[in-house]
């Protein structure tokens, strides 16, 4: 008699996964800051007039174009050739600074202006020696 | 209904975008190597600033009227130029982008739904503004060539602010007495210089045209635009959007190479790009064209040219790279200043119907498209082929570059909080 050898194959090594079907994708600060990708953009802060909104000098500001403006937002705008963030005080024509020793900017006839957008977030790097590797 | 949605001045609207402080004054935007303006501002078009003039010609205008210039900053246009799409491609269900700053849209069976095309021309123009800072012209027409011609009604015509809609005769009559006949789409100047030995002068003239009597004296292609131009639909999306037949990447060279290793990297380079454009659109290069020059103001102008066929039509970048290395000899020449070099696909083929060889291997379609996706996902060069070499010298000259807003951190708008 010949005895022809058959090697039993096992085929599944231990359990699958049960996670597997609760998989989701990963959270992105994209998705939790910007609501509108095609009307937003990002600036650095520069000056501390808005530190009791608590923006800072070297903060990034996410700003958003499509957001409609309300009374009281903190909004970039283009002020006489230049972008500044400020709270928009629409009943009296105004920006307001949130800092102490900063007045009020009335907006006259003879400004330049244009709100740029709101801006629903500032981000802020807290330990300077942090530098990610992927920042170009 | 079609649409046609473009920037005013495309890139000098761009640069605007981000620094307002040259909002209010005259843009324009160099070519490569900052040799000619490409782009002017309404601004600057209104101080009668000319388009397609050498830079050095026109410095002198340029100086007395203070007016900004800046090289062109395609990482800026590029991003811009998306989000402008995105903006324009909420307000129909089938958008076609046609170039980097013009958008056809199509609206059917949308006749129920809008009442007024004018105001809805006016809410695309009007977001467009809101959310991306770009002033854009929208016209509005019963075919594609019709769309055209609104929208350069809706640039030319002073009472139009932007927006142009050709719906009553009358007013499609006003708009093509205006225009003339190489403004219409794919009319060329040859080809209205011809038109108008026969008496045409204006838009108007060639749509009174019988189409068959256009169609025997000149071709099919302009029986159609008759038709187009009289409201009849005869250009449809897919002859729009049709594949480039031939793919071109040459340039002068920001500084004179000399040696072969330089003019390896400088013509890498350009086959690369246009590898990479073939592939995008779905094409196979079969042959490709590679030229080497100095300037023709030198003493003795040197040009050499050769065509190299591939075997088998090919994607891939690392074939196409080798074929520059190969046909090197023959371009290059030592002691010659090259000023301008360039590589360009001749014959595509498309690549649904690639034909496979049995003894010609296929190269390696899993690792193009590893490399697509990483250059996708990193920015344009985040891997390439050796033989590209580092960014040089040789590079572009773009002395009046703006930062690069959108896509460098270290470059990002100041907002001032003083």
């Amino acid at each position: 008699m010949k005895v022809i050898p058959l090697y039993i194959g096992a085929g599944i090594t231990g359990f699958e996964s049960p996670a597997t079907e609760y998989k989701e994708l990963n959270l992105s600060l994209d998705q939790l800051m910007i609501a509108n990708p095609s009307a937003t953009f990002i600036g650095k802060c520069q000056g501390n007039s808005m530190i009791k909104k608590g923006i800072f000098s070297g903060d990034y500001l996410i700003v958003d174009r499509a957001r409609p403006v309300k009374d009281g937002d903190v909004i970039v705008a283009n002020l006489n050739g230049e972008f500044v963030c400020k709270i928009f005080d629409k009943v009296n024509a105004r920006l307001l600074s949130a800092a102490d020793g900063y007045d009020p900017v009335a907006i006259t006839e003879y400004d330049e202006f244009q709100i740029e957008g709101v801006v629903p977030f500032s981000v802020r790097l807290l330990d300077e020696s942090f530098s990610p590797l992927c920042l170009p | 209904m079609f649409a046609l949605t473009d920037a005013f001045g495309c890139f000098a609207s761009m640069e605007k975008v981000f620094d307002p402080s040259i909002r209010k004054r005259p843009v324009v935007v160099l070519s490569n190597n900052d040799g000619c303006i490409v782009a002017i501002c309404p601004i600057a078009k209104r101080l009668g600033i000319p388009k397609f003039q050498p830079y050095f010609k026109v410095k002198w205008l340029l100086q007395k009227h203070s007016v900004v210039v800046r090289s062109s900053n395609y990482e800026l246009y590029g991003q811009l130029s998306d989000q402008m799409m995105s903006v324009i491609s909420r307000f129909s269900d089938n958008t076609y982008q046609y170039s980097i700053d013009e958008s056809f849209s199509e609206f059917k069976n949308y006749e129920g739904i809008i009442s007024d095309w004018g105001d809805y021309g006016r809410e695309i123009r009007r977001t467009v503004w809101r959310e991306t800072r770009l002033p854009v012209g929208v016209g509005l027409g019963s075919t594609l060539t019709l769309a055209k011609v609104a929208s350069h009604a809706a640039k030319k015509l002073p009472d139009s602010n932007g927006v142009a809609v050709i719906e009553d005769e009358h007013y499609r009559e006003h708009v093509l007495r205006q225009m003339a006949l190489d403004d219409i789409w794919g009319i060329g100047s040859k080809l209205a210089q011809k038109l108008s030995l026969q008496g045409l002068k204006t838009a108007w003239d060639l749509s009174c045209q019988s189409p068959k009597k256009i169609r025997r004296e000149f071709s099919v292609l302009v029986e159609r635009t008759v038709n187009e131009l009289n409201g009849m639909q005869c250009l449809s999306w897919d002859d729009v959007k049709s594949p480039k037949k031939e793919i071109f990447s040459t340039r002068s060279l920001g500084q004179r190479i000399t040696s072969c290793d330089d003019l390896r990297k400088a013509l890498s380079n350009h086959a690369v790009a246009v590898c990479n454009k073939a592939r995008e659109q779905g094409s196979l290069i079969k042959t490709l064209y590679m030229f080497a020059s100095s300037s023709p103001h030198d003493e003795r102008y040197f040009k050499k040219g050769i065509t190299y066929e591939f075997p088998l039509a090919t994607d891939d970048v690392f074939k196409v790279s080798a074929a520059v290395s190969e046909s090197l000899g023959v371009l290059y020449a030592p002691g010659v200043p090259y000023y301008r070099c360039g590589v360009g696909a001749l014959k595509l083929e498309s690549c649904a119907f690639k034909q496979p060889d049995l003894f010609i291997p296929n190269g390696d379609p899993a690792l193009m498209e590893c490399y697509s996706k990483i250059n996708s996902r990193f920015g344009k060069g985040a891997i390439q082929v050796g033989s590209e070499g580092k960014r040089e010298a040789w590079a572009m000259r773009r002395e009046f570059l703006s930062p690069r807003y959108t896509t460098k951190w270290s470059d990002v708008p100041i907002i001032s909080c003083k």
